[in-house]
């Protein structure tokens, strides 16, 4: 066991190593080295930096994932159950899925300024598509005599719909809101990036406004790489969030 | 009194070569109220065609399928069925699967929560799934599968029962046990006008016998009804019934009238 664990972090501690040699070498104060970014990493958590800008990044991400959810999964719903729909919908649908998330940020920050409102369009633009595509394969993909036995006992259209394709498709929704829910918070780092340029290091706040901070004014990298290690961190907790939340929402999948 | 006829029906699909495969060809058979109907025939004669077709879930190419005078166009709850795989929905546990058509369906309106786990107590102890009320289906065995399904059937109490081989994945003697329990449930104790209406399609010859007032055989090629046997055997049937001469002279008439065939299909 011991062993084990130790072979798995070779790799990563002699990275580490490697660069705190190397990098030590290098005449630059701007260098960044690990022994740096960890005193600065305890300073940021020290002043409430961190903490405060992932608090508020993550707030918009939630919000926009919500957004994101509350359409994609009714409308895919809605495609996977009736072909006319689908047949409607999916052209839209796969016409704009290969337009990134920060290609519609021009448009964003136009009419929704450079605060809250911009960063959450852009995280439900993001996390709709891989919710909505989902949700459409599962719903298609339900085993046709669940259909036939709802039927034989006189269930209603959206009792049906209800009781039936919804749980079906569950699993596949929770493989979207997963998926969704990356994409969401890899979108919030870019827009508020984005956002944060815009706004001239102003207070839109987050992650990645903080991020531009760093990089356009105070020029400080080691605080630069003590955000990459904050987004890391949060997405690994998000994930596991959210499949410990599907798993208690679907005990019928547990092994 | 007639209950549900099948008028010359003929359902066929369009094959991939651009032409017709004939399932079933010019089925005419009539049920009674309270009659037990056995469809009987090898495999690929088109038994579940027919029965979806008295479902509603399929309707007839050309023909008619008529409940009480009314032409089928559709499945409703007055018409139970097992399906041959059950159909369980993997979601529910036990109980949430024998109440599901109690609870979404119209067959339960007239039911509060309380009537509805008392019906849904009494189908789990008739078919023997006490203690695995909270179970989910596939913590469960094929054959205890086989029983959520029976329970889920009869819970909505449904004027006719339509079965498609229901007990087929049962072991030997669990399939005893669910037959003398099925004839309970039809009702051979009562008359006939107090009984369910029953079709119920299996290819063992000696379970069409022991449960059937008649038995439907059936062919291939196109599906088609070769003969109609009334079975005359005294009821209430039990284990007695299956050592009289005259259940196995009806077996092995059955056998004959299909060995041919299904000695094609198995050497083919």
């Amino acid at each position: 066991m011991t062993a084990r664990f130790a072979q798995g972090w070779l790799l990563p501690i002699a990275l580490i190593a490697t660069w705190q040699a190397v990098g030590s070498t290098v005449q630059n104060p701007r260098m960044p080295l690990p022994s740096k970014v960890v005193t600065a990493f305890l300073r940021m958590i020290a002043d409430g930096d961190l903490p405060m800008a992932i608090a508020q990044s993550l707030s918009r991400v939630f919000m926009g994932f919500m957004v994101a959810a509350s359409i994609a999964i009714p409308l895919g719903l809605a495609m996977g159950h009736v072909r006319a729909i689908e047949r409607n919908v999916d052209p839209l649908v796969e016409s704009f899925r290969p337009v990134a998330a920060i290609a519609i940020l021009p448009l964003a920050i136009l009419w929704f300024g450079t605060g809250t409102g911009a960063a959450v369009l852009i995280v439900a633009y993001a996390a709709f598509f891989p919710i909505i595509i989902n949700t459409v394969a599962g719903a298609k993909r339900i085993n046709p005599t669940l259909l036939q036995a709802a039927a034989t006992m006189g269930l209603t259209r959206m009792r049906t719909i209800r009781t039936v394709v919804v749980p079906a498709a569950l699993p596949s929704i929770g493989v979207g809101l997963r998926i969704g829910m990356g994409v969401a918070w890899t979108a919030i780092v870019a827009a508020e990036l984005a956002v944060g340029a815009k706004a001239g290091g102003g207070g839109s706040g987050g992650i990645g406004q903080m991020m531009f901070v760093f990089y356009a004014y105070s020029i400080e990298l080691n605080r630069i790489i003590v955000c990459m290690i904050g987004v890391g961190i949060v997405a690994l907790l998000l994930d596991r969030l959210i499949r410990w939340a599907l798993r208690a929402a679907m005990p019928w999948t547990a092994r | 009194m007639t209950r549900l006829r099948i008028d010359h029906a003929t359902k066929s699909f369009p094959a991939a070569n651009g032409k017709e495969t004939v399932a079933v060809h010019d089925v005419t058979l009539d049920v009674a109220q309270g009659e037990f109907l056995v469809i009987v025939g090898p495999s690929g004669c088109g038994k579940t065609t027919v029965l979806n077709m008295l479902a509603g879930l399929q309707l007839p190419t050309s023909g008619s399928v008529i409940l009480d005078d009314k032409p089928i166009a559709g499945p409703g709850p007055e018409r139970g069925v097992m399906f041959q795989d059950y159909a369980l929905f993997p979601w529910c546990t036990v109980s949430g699967n024998i109440e599901f058509g109690l609870r979404h369906g119209p067959a339960g309106a007239k039911l509060d929560a309380t009537a509805r786990r008392e019906r849904v107590r009494h189908y789990v102890d008739l078919v023997g799934l006490v203690g695995s009320e909270e179970k989910y289906p596939h913590q469960l065995s094929g054959g205890m599968r086989q029983r959520v399904a029976l329970a889920r059937l009869m819970a909505i109490e449904p004027a006719v029962l339509l079965m498609d081989e229901p007990l087929a994945a049962l072991d030997a003697q669990t399939r005893l046990i669910l037959q003398d329990e099925l004839l309970r449930i039809w009702g051979q104790d009562r008359p006939a006008t107090e009984r369910r209406t029953v079709v119920f399609i299996t290819h063992a010859i000696d379970e069409a016998v022991f449960l059937a007032d008649r038995i439907a055989v059936m062919t291939t090629h196109p599906g088609r009804i070769k003969e109609v046997i009334d079975v005359n055997l005294p009821r209430a049937r039990n284990d007695a019934t299956r050592a009289l001469p005259e259940f196995q002279a009806l077996t092995q008439h059955i056998w004959q009238s299909i060995r041919d065939e299904a000695y094609r299909a198995t050497v083919a």
